[in-house]
């Protein structure tokens, strides 16, 4: 199902086959069958693409060092998914054009399962980096993940559910829960490659701002998607109030057009060695699935 | 839940940290590809001048219309000087912002320990940004000075609207100044991201931009003509004297020699002329025949007058002309001239600010005509007799009248006698006595004496016995001075030159003849002559001009004057009241005391601006043929 431009085919290949190895097969063990079954399913790599990228513009070549920060930052979305979908949350049945792990292995296997990659994720950044960069990598997963990010995102998703919302209480979900891990990706790809604080900067401001456009079209597929062709159910969000809640279709289309715009302009400073960040962009903006 | 407004919903984003950039979009898009900061700097220096053409352009030609009477006629012409004016700021905005660019990010780079880097990086960036700032609004402030100041002051709400621009754009350049030192500072990994930096989005960029855009569009169709009426002229009270005056103006003429002709008795009419009140014009090294003349027709220097030289430029696209005043503005004239920008022109009325001694004398009700005068077209239809330094022209190019000639209905009759009065003006210049002299020389005499002969006939023919005022301009002797004398002599074999004086000396003696006749135009009654001479383009600037005054209240003196004075003297002889404002009063001492016991030197505050300068063209214009007859003289090359 991941359709992506050509141009990010080598990278997103160069992640899956990483992540072959990033959980070992353990014949027998069902919780890691659950961790492989979500991890190693057909995806865009979307968050270990912009690593790998954001390593390359502050340092060429750079992304082969950030490989493993790209893993762990899959790993970790990957576990926010599978919990993101179990009955006592959004209770989706579908997830990356399969059923949900907590369909096939069971709600009890999942939720281990999901520890199991964060901590996987985690034990990766501390063997694949020097200390100082692991502590900093390590910082950085644990705030993209904590009270500020994908949980505390998750908590307020939850009890928001079948209650209106207003504009402030929407933005911080999708901060917290999308766009929090998409600026730990860029930053920490920029960490890799020894990319410096106004570098960072620039690259945390791209990530702000393209986290919330792929949110908004994640909203604007679940009205507007077909399952076959995102691969999850759609109108699962029926309940929940969206960006198209609050703008309708055409205007929620707009504002993600504006994000990625304002996101390729905070890459300004890079000159033409953002190229890949500015077609991810441009591919987030757009993207249909 | 209903849909809100995206603007609503965007403004929400924005204060969340969302749809800002932190850099500004237009000035670094164009950067966005180069690697190395002087690239940075220059692709951003680009869209800097775009910028600042774009709002400059307008701004300025607000400041140049007020410093350039005349240059403005129409909108048009204001849409066409501000893109002039913006493609000049343009490339001089984006020349001097990146030095600036490049000073500033030196500064930032300056060895420092890394704790206190970024600070110093967004302070030198800033600094940078608030010096071009400041130095932006500084000259917009300055222009607007100007502008009002030359325009007779202007309103709080204008000059608020004004200072809102400037301020407006000062932000704009300064802040664009700034990001792009820190766009240059990152791309050397120094730089801190541009943030807290005011307008640092499109978003502000944009309406600010085109709030100073609109706001100078409007200041500029606001100041422009048309748009606010000339004020009433002051009412002139006259106490008449009962004189009538007779002004003849004689340039090229050289007081040492008309001395030696007087003593030898060969110019009786300026030995009679010269007899009784006479004043030495102060030294006056200025030999530009049309700000000379204007000045002392006006009682005002140049700078007060507007006429600032005889050859000015029409810019391509404008109905107005750009006056010429300065040695480095021949050298652009030059370039613009080559580029088609511009081509040259004779200084003309429209260009002048205030009112000449004969049009105030007609306004005050006087009978008035004045002849071939310097930058006398176009000829108002209300001042009296007009025959402007076009007249000629125009005689000898029948076709529509473009204001050559005022009133109209003596254009008719000077048309119909036109014919005989240049068969008597040529006979006339072929009677010169210039025997033995070489064919180049008496060419360039009879051509002068044709043109003097010509212009007396005219005066003559305007004149019908009633006027109170008339003033005749002579520049024959100047021409043929200059011919022989100036550039063009400079080529004369020794014979040639050695020639020149005595076929000269002969030309004053034509002159002489010809102020005899024009003296004749008024009554001997009650009569003042009035004899101006000044020493003409090829004397030395040792040279001194002559006023000399002959009638019945006039005192046998000698006294000096400056230029300046020749006015208000003519106008207090009619018994008009002098203006405050000009630059010299009237010289009584000239007077007998019982004439001025009489007739005491009253005084008001202005005579007011001459009027609307600017004008539609009317009729079949001639400023090919003015140029080429100008040239053909030796006034331009």
């Amino acid at each position: 199902m991941a359709s992506l431009p050509a141009r990010f085919e080598p990278c997103q290949a160069e992640v899956s086959r990483a992540l072959e190895t990033f959980v070992p097969d353990a014949p027998g063990s069902r919780v890691v069958l659950a961790m492989r079954y979500t991890l190693l399913a057909p995806s865009k790599r979307v968050r270990a693409i912009l690593a790998m990228f954001a390593a390359d513009v502050c340092s060429a070549g750079g992304a082969g060092r950030a490989r493993a920060a790209a893993c762990a930052i899959e790993a970790i979305h990957a576990a926010s998914l599978m919990l993101d979908d179990l009955p006592s949350m959004d209770n989706a049945p579908l997830r990356r054009g399969r059923p949900a792990a907590h369909i096939v292995f069971g709600e009890a296997v999942t939720v281990l399962a999901a520890f199991g990659l964060l901590n996987a994720a985690f034990a990766s950044l501390a063997k694949s980096y020097e200390p100082p960069l692991a502590a900093r990598l390590a910082g950085v997963a644990g705030d993209a993940i904590g009270l500020d990010g994908l949980v505390a995102g998750q908590a307020e998703d939850v009890l928001a559910t079948d209650a209106s919302i207003n504009f402030d209480t929407l933005e911080r979900i999708h901060r917290r829960k999308t766009g929090a891990l998409f600026g730990a990706a860029a930053v920490a790809g920029g960490m890799t490659a020894g990319g410096n604080e106004y570098e960072l900067a620039a690259l945390s401001a791209y990530a702000k701002n393209l986290g919330l456009a792929f949110q908004i079209v994640d909203d604007l597929l679940d009205v507007t998607g077909d399952p076959a062709e995102t691969g999850k159910a759609t109108r699962t969000d029926a309940r929940k109030t969206t960006f198209v809640s609050f703008s309708g279709v055409a205007g929620a289309r707009q504002l993600a057009g504006e994000l990625c715009d304002t996101a390729i302009a905070a890459l300004a400073p890079f000159g033409s060695r953002a190229t890949g960040l500015t077609e991810l962009a441009r591919f987030v903006a757009a993207r249909r699935l | 839940m209903s849909d809100r407004p995206l603007d609503e919903l965007r403004e929400e984003l924005r204060a969340r940290g969302y749809l800002d950039a932190r850099v500004d979009r237009f000035v670094l898009g164009a950067a966005a590809r180069r690697e190395r900061p002087l690239g940075v700097a220059a692709a951003a220096s680009i869209r800097i001048g775009l910028l600042a053409g774009v709002l400059l352009g307008p701004a300025a030609a607000i400041g140049l219309r007020s410093r350039a009477p005349g240059l403005v006629t129409n909108a048009l012409d204001a849409a066409v000087l501000s893109v002039y004016l913006g493609v000049l700021f343009g490339i001089a905005a984006s020349i001097l912002s990146g030095l600036a660019i490049l000073a500033g990010s030196a500064i930032a780079r300056r060895p420092g320990s890394d704790t206190t880097r970024p600070r110093r990086h967004r302070r030198a960036a800033a600094a940078t940004g608030v010096l071009v700032g400041l130095a932006c609004l500084a000259y917009l402030t300055l222009w607007w000075r100007t502008a009002s100041g030359l325009a007779g002051g202007t309103s709080i709400a204008s000059s608020l609207a004004a200072i809102t621009v400037a301020v407006t754009i000062s932000l704009l350049l300064g802040h664009a100044v700034a990001v792009t030192i820190l766009a240059c500072l990152v791309r050397l990994g120094l730089a801190p991201e541009v943030r807290d930096l005011p307008m640092s989005s499109l978003r502000s960029t944009v309406p600010l931009g085109l709030v100073a855009l609109a706001g100078a569009f409007g200041l500029l169709l606001a100041a422009g003509p048309g748009t606010v009426e000339p004020p009433e002229p002051p009412r002139l009270t006259v106490v008449p004297s009962g004189l009538r005056s007779v002004v003849l103006a004689v340039d090229g003429a050289d007081p040492e020699i008309i001395d030696r002709l007087s003593g030898a008795g060969r110019v009786p009419t300026f030995t009679s002329l010269l007899g009784q009140g006479v004043a030495t014009i102060a030294a006056d090294a200025d030999r530009d025949p049309a700000r000379v003349w204007t000045t002392i027709a006006t009682g005002q220097p140049p700078d007060r007058h507007g006429i600032r030289a005889l050859e000015s430029r029409e810019v391509a696209g404008l109905a107005g002309r750009l006056r010429a005043d300065s040695s480095g503005w021949a050298l652009l004239a030059g370039a613009t001239d080559v580029l088609r920008l511009t081509r040259p022109a004779i200084a003309s009325g429209d260009e002048r600010l205030i009112p000449t001694f004969w049009e105030v004398a007609a306004r005050a009700g006087f009978r008035s005509a004045a002849v071939h005068w310097w930058a006398t077209w176009p000829a108002p239809p209300h001042s009296g007799i007009v025959v402007s330094d076009r007249a000629i022209l125009r005689l000898e190019h029948p076709g529509a009248l473009d204001a050559e000639i005022a009133p109209a209905a003596l254009y008719e009759r000077l048309q119909a006698s036109w014919p005989d009065r240049r068969a008597k003006a040529i006979a006339r210049a072929e009677r010169l006595n210039i025997s033995g002299v070489s064919a180049e020389t008496a060419a360039a005499l009879r051509r002068s004496a044709e043109l003097d002969a010509t212009i007396a006939g005219l005066a003559l023919e305007t004149s019908d016995g009633t006027l109170d005022l008339l003033t005749v301009y002579l520049p024959g002797l100047d021409i043929a001075q200059s011919a022989l004398s100036g550039a063009a002599g400079r080529g004369l074999t020794p014979a040639a030159a050695a020639e020149r004086g005595p076929a000269l000396e002969r030309y004053y003696e034509f002159i002489d003849g010809l102020l005899a006749e024009i003296v004749t135009a008024i009554p001997v009654k009650d009569r003042l002559v009035v004899l101006m001479m000044q020493p003409g383009r090829a004397a030395a600037p040792a040279t001194l001009g002559r006023l000399a005054l002959q009638g019945p209240v006039v005192q046998s003196t000698r006294v000096t004057l400056a230029s300046t004075a020749i006015a208000p003297t003519l106008l207090y002889a009619l018994g008009l009241p002098i203006a405050r404002d000009l630059a010299a009063g009237p010289a009584t001492e000239l007077f007998d005391p019982a004439f001025v016991a009489r007739y005491p030197v009253r005084l008001m505050d202005t005579y007011g601006p001459r009027g609307s300068a600017a004008r539609a063209r009317t009729g079949q214009g001639l400023d090919r043929e003015m140029i080429e007859r100008m040239r053909s003289l030796g006034y331009v090359r």
